[in-house]
């Protein structure tokens, strides 16, 4: 029983980071322009097959991959990632900036559809096996199982979140990005570069979020074109559920939300008597998401909405 | 329109015995998104038959054109593309549907406009309805989940199984159909387990299933999550038998999750292995040198049912959907896969299953039935 | 939201040559399409169950402002309400016509239902929340197996029939959908102009305000959930005794999306744009078919050009029906 505790809570740690480290691009983007970057997840998605392009052109064999490929397909690729979001920003968001708020979502939408059919097109719509970045050992521990890459997904995931918490808090950059979060007319009218950091948040949001994509298909040995749209969906959730905009609510709402995915796969059965099965274990999750939302409507670590700060006073 | 197209069909009838003619066929299956490869490679095995009969002239003069659809999988999308088909008076014979979702949603359209197809959705009712122009040249779930159980039953003598389950047309009824044939033959089902069908993450339905330490794990769905199952489960330390349907029968299932991890897997399916007969194996040299990669896990049934629309052209008074129809029900016909033949509600009266292991790279045969 | 909208620089005439031209063009292919070949009014079927969900969700997003995305939800609740009393699977076979009215008031409660709890949510939350219940739904249809046969769905439905008329060819239900379509569309049209639709309009444009000036907003937001929910679940019908076969695929997130799509790209709050973005995201996907993949790519960077180019739609917000009516009568 011990051992199915540990195992499962190292479970939760494990899908949480991914989760967290997603979620936090789409509430930095909300934070700056109050968009839901419905392409978010596809950055995801590339992050997994840029990294292996990176290996197989750049590197060589996948089978025979040293740590100095692996460093170099990582970093490549999230870099990659990260300037093809600044990209996207400028082409198919900017445009859109002073107009309707629904405008831009959709235009997310288009760009994903436009980014998973081109991938299933250019690297065929098939799931394709993924190298594993680190080795995989098992270690028992008080009977449960953890996998030597579990504990590097949460490394990798901590060091990341750690470095960004820090950037946005210490760095002049951070300061910027937080003070458009703020109210972009007046940073505007301060004097802030407000497209500098709209175009800092497109940068950093996508390249964690392919780094959460190159960790999920070395954790899970896969990628496939339509990978972005399943966790896009649960990391979206997870950051409405921290509170949207807030970037300690992101984590937090990940690991709520990771832990909750577990518990429901492992509980609902016993407390339900068998009733409700392993199947419900998503009604489950946008149940609590719904009753959180009714208690605090500005999700756990988001501020309320003041008549003040809304900047929009139609919703969309 | 329609009277005038076959009295002028009558008359070239009559007019030339052995009647040099092009037909189409209609062709639809997924060949966009997740399950494009396998509608893809099970089309290519038929067109691979027939491209070589139209080149040598086809059968009795009689030449066909591939009217080749998506149906993405979808059941609306294949509504319109039956309606396609039917509204097309040159397609006399449909080719139809991947997924059971789909003929579900199709079927009625072909029966409206009497057009006879072959189906290859395995979903044990779609024949139980009562369809006067379908037949399914493939074993149905009923068969594919019998022979696993028997195998883990009496070969590896297992006595308890966890199931788990997609919740999806195919997986839940396969899984649901291995369950009945364990128990029956006198084992014990601890914990029926269902998942997402887009789940990738199974750790902590792995948990749960490890608590219960079963002999057999039988997982009802497709690929990936085969796959990512197989992976996780050996990662987990779970020790159990993993049986797998017929998704798992593809090299991708070994790549993805990994050699290591899916050594002793057993997968059900009712494809022969590629060199259990000559006509099977010339198959497989045949499809490789035309498509440049080895054929899909479906691709030799394409073939079949190449054969078998050959077989039917041979014997059909016409080329007429309902003659069509009557000489594809009556058709008895020697494949790649053995001999051919429907009953009366179009269900194939033999049936081959086979059940592989995988030992290293390869899938080596089992049992089969 | 000012409308950039061309038609105050159009001139008089050339605004009622446009509408004249519109209207002959909508009237010229809804009398031409029963003599088309079925596959083709099977194509105009699905655009007009589209139109028609499209007519539905536009009111709460379109005229009150609050993106839904779980509009689905009450399709399916429609689709499995005709399933379920018009079938094999509980043995019942009820009148197509009552069945389409207990979908009606079923669509309606469910409606309520989600309503109540949602007013208090804005924006993004009030998106997820939908979005959420939209998702419950599906997958509870998925799991009660033994009421909604699970992912097998419910197949052989009864073939609808009014008044001893059957309705279950290609053409017939096009007679049906078109006759719903302009009933529905009418009815939401004048209900727009209806002091209740100005409540939606000050809402939309000023929630806070609008209490201000003593609209009660909690009853108008219902009212808006209450409608959209009947004419989805009244949409679900139709559909069932078309496809004469439900299942659980039919009723994903994804179609929610398209049908937010389809009017943000058509032009939000407007019927006519809702017609203008069902016939781009429904009927050029199926005229390009040949194009497999391709035509999907397209679709998405067409998509974006669209929005970029017309964020508010194609059809401006000022271009609706009453335009065409006054255009064509020269007033």
């Amino acid at each position: 029983m011990l051992g199915t505790f540990i195992q499962q809570t190292v479970n939760a740690l494990t899908i949480g980071s991914i989760y967290a480290l997603i979620a936090l691009g789409y509430t930095m983007v909300y934070g700056v322009l109050r968009m839901i970057n419905f392409a978010h997840g596809e950055m995801f998605m590339l992050g997994a097959y840029a990294a292996f392009l990176v290996l197989t052109v750049f590197v060589g064999d996948i089978g025979a991959v040293g740590a100095f490929g692996l460093t170099l397909a990582f970093f490549g690729a999230v870099i990659a990632v990260g300037f093809f979001g600044v990209g996207i920003e400028r082409l198919a968001y900017k445009p859109l900036r002073n107009s309707t708020r629904l405008a831009p979502m959709l235009s997310s939408l288009g760009v994903s559809l436009t980014l998973v059919t081109g991938v299933q097109i250019l690297a065929g719509p098939q799931p394709v096996a993924f190298p594993s970045f680190f080795p995989a050992t098992r270690y028992d521990f008080m009977g449960g199982t953890v996998t030597s890459v579990q504990i590097g997904i949460l490394v990798a995931a901590f060091v990341l979140m750690f470095a960004l918490y820090t950037l946005v808090n210490r760095s002049r950059m951070g300061i910027i990005v937080r003070a458009v979060s703020e109210s972009r007319p007046t940073a505007q009218l301060l004097g802030i570069n407000v497209n500098l950091a709209i175009s800092a948040v497109f940068f950093s949001g996508p390249l964690l979020g392919a780094a959460g994509g190159i960790l999920y298909a070395s954790y899970y040995g896969i990628m496939s074109p339509t990978m972005g749209a399943v966790i896009g969906l649960k990391a979206f959730t997870a950051a409405i559920l921290g509170g949207i905009g807030s970037i300690p609510g992101a984590m937090l709402g990940a690991y709520i939300l990771a832990f909750v995915e577990v518990g429901g796969t492992a509980l609902l059965p016993l407390i339900t008597n068998g009733v409700l099965g392993t199947e419900y274990r998503d009604v489950l999750s946008f149940a609590i998401l719904i009753l959180v939302l009714l208690v605090k409507p500005a999700g756990i670590l988001g501020e309320p909405v003041s008549e003040e700060s809304m900047v929009y006073k139609r919703e969309f | 329109m329609k009277i005038a197209a076959s009295l002028c069909l009558g008359v070239t009838l009559l007019a030339t015995p052995g009647f040099a003619e092009e037909i189409s066929v209609g062709l639809a299956a997924p060949l966009s998104g997740p399950q494009a490869y396998f509608g893809n490679t099970w089309h290519n095995g038929f067109k691979l038959y027939w491209d070589k009969l139209n080149a040598e002239g086809g059968v009795n003069g009689v030449t066909i054109k591939y009217n080749q659809q998506d149906d993405k999988a979808d059941p609306r999308e294949g509504t319109l593309v039956a309606q396609k088909f039917c509204d097309d008076d040159s397609v006399v014979i449909g080719l139809v549907n991947f997924n059971s979702g789909v003929a579900q949603s199709t079927l009625p359209i072909y029966e409206d406009c009497e057009l006879p197809t072959m189906t290859f959705g395995s979903n044990p009712d779609l024949t139980e309805q009562g369809y006067k122009f379908m037949v399914r040249p493939v074993a149905n779930d009923l068969a594919n989940a019998l022979l696993p159980a028997e195998y883990a039953l009496q070969k590896l003598n297992a006595k308890t199984a966890v199931i788990v389950s997609d919740k999806q047309v195919f997986g839940q009824g396969i899984s649901e159909i291995f369950g009945k044939n364990f128990t029956a033959g006198g084992g014990q089902v601890l914990d029926t387990l269902a998942v997402a069908p887009t789940d990738v993450d199974f750790t902590s339905v792995l948990a749960q299933i490890k608590a219960k330490s079963p002999d057999v794990i039988y997982v009802g769905a497709v690929m990936p999550q085969i796959a990512l199952f197989a992976k996780q489960m050996h990662e987990q330390g779970v020790n159990a038998s993993l049986m797998v349907p017929d998704g798992g029968y593809t090299p991708d299932f070994i790549a993805q999750a990994g050699e290591a991890n899916v050594q002793g897997t057993m997968v059900a399916i009712q494809v022969p292995p590629m060199d259990a007969s000559p006509a099977i194996a010339e198959f497989a040299k045949l499809y490789k040198e035309k498509y440049g990669e080895e054929a899909g896990p479906y691709s030799i049934y394409g073939y079949v049912h190449g054969q078998i629309l050959e077989a039917v052209l041979k014997s059909t008074k016409g080329l007429s959907r309902e003659e069509i129809n009557d000489a594809l029900h009556a058709v008895k016909v020697q494949t790649a896969v053995g001999e051919l033949e429907f009953d009366d509600i179009g269900e194939l009266k033999v049936a081959p299953s086979y059940l592989y292991k995988v030992e290293g790279k390869d899938f080596k045969l089992a049992g089969s039935k | 939201m000012s409308n950039t909208s061309t038609s105050p620089s159009v001139k008089p005439q050339a605004s009622r040559l446009v509408a004249v031209l519109v209207l002959a063009a909508i009237v010229a292919l809804a009398a031409a399409t029963p003599f088309l070949p079925n596959y083709h009014i099977r194509v105009v079927n699905s655009l007009l169950i589209y139109i028609l969900l499209g007519i539905g969700l536009n009111i709460v997003i379109g005229y009150t402002g609050l993106l839904d995305l779980g509009f689905v939800a009450f399709y399916a609740v429609g689709a499995y309400t005709y399933a379920l009393l018009a079938s094999p699977q509980l043995d019942l076979h009820l009148p197509f016509l009552l069945i389409v009215g207990i979908a009606a008031v079923l669509g309606m409660i469910t409606g309520i239902l989600l309503g109540i709890p949602v007013l208090k949510l804005r924006g993004d939350y009030l998106a997820i929340v939908t979005l959420g219940f939209g998702e419950i739904i599906r997958i509870v249809i998925n799991n009660v197996d033994w009421l909604t046969g699970g992912p097998k769905g419910i197949a052989r439905l009864d073939k609808a029939s009014i008044l001893g008329v059957e309705i279950a060819r290609p053409v017939e239900i096009y007679w049906l959908l078109l006759v719903t379509v302009f009933l529905v569309g009418l009815f939401v049209w004048r209900l727009e102009r209806s002091i209740l639709g100005k409540a939606w309009a000050a809402i939309r444009e000023d929630q806070d305000a609008a209490r201000g000036i003593g609209i009660n907003t909690t009853n108008a937001k219902l009212a808006a959930f209450a409608t959209s929910a009947t004419i989805g679940a009244i949409a679900g019908t139709i559909f069932a005794a078309s496809q004469r076969f439900v299942s659980p695929e039919s009723f994903t997130l994804q179609e929610s999306v398209l049908i937010v799509l389809m009017i943000v790209i058509g032009g939000i709050g407007n019927i006519l744009g809702i017609v203008a973005g069902a016939a781009i995201l429904i009927l050029l996907p199926e005229v390009l078919r040949e194009f497999a993949e391709w035509r999907i790519l397209f679709l998405g960077i067409l998509m974006v050009v669209l929005i970029i180019v017309r964020p508010a739609g194609i059809v401006p917000r000022t271009f609706g029906p009453e335009k065409l009516i006054r255009g064509l009568f020269g007033k």
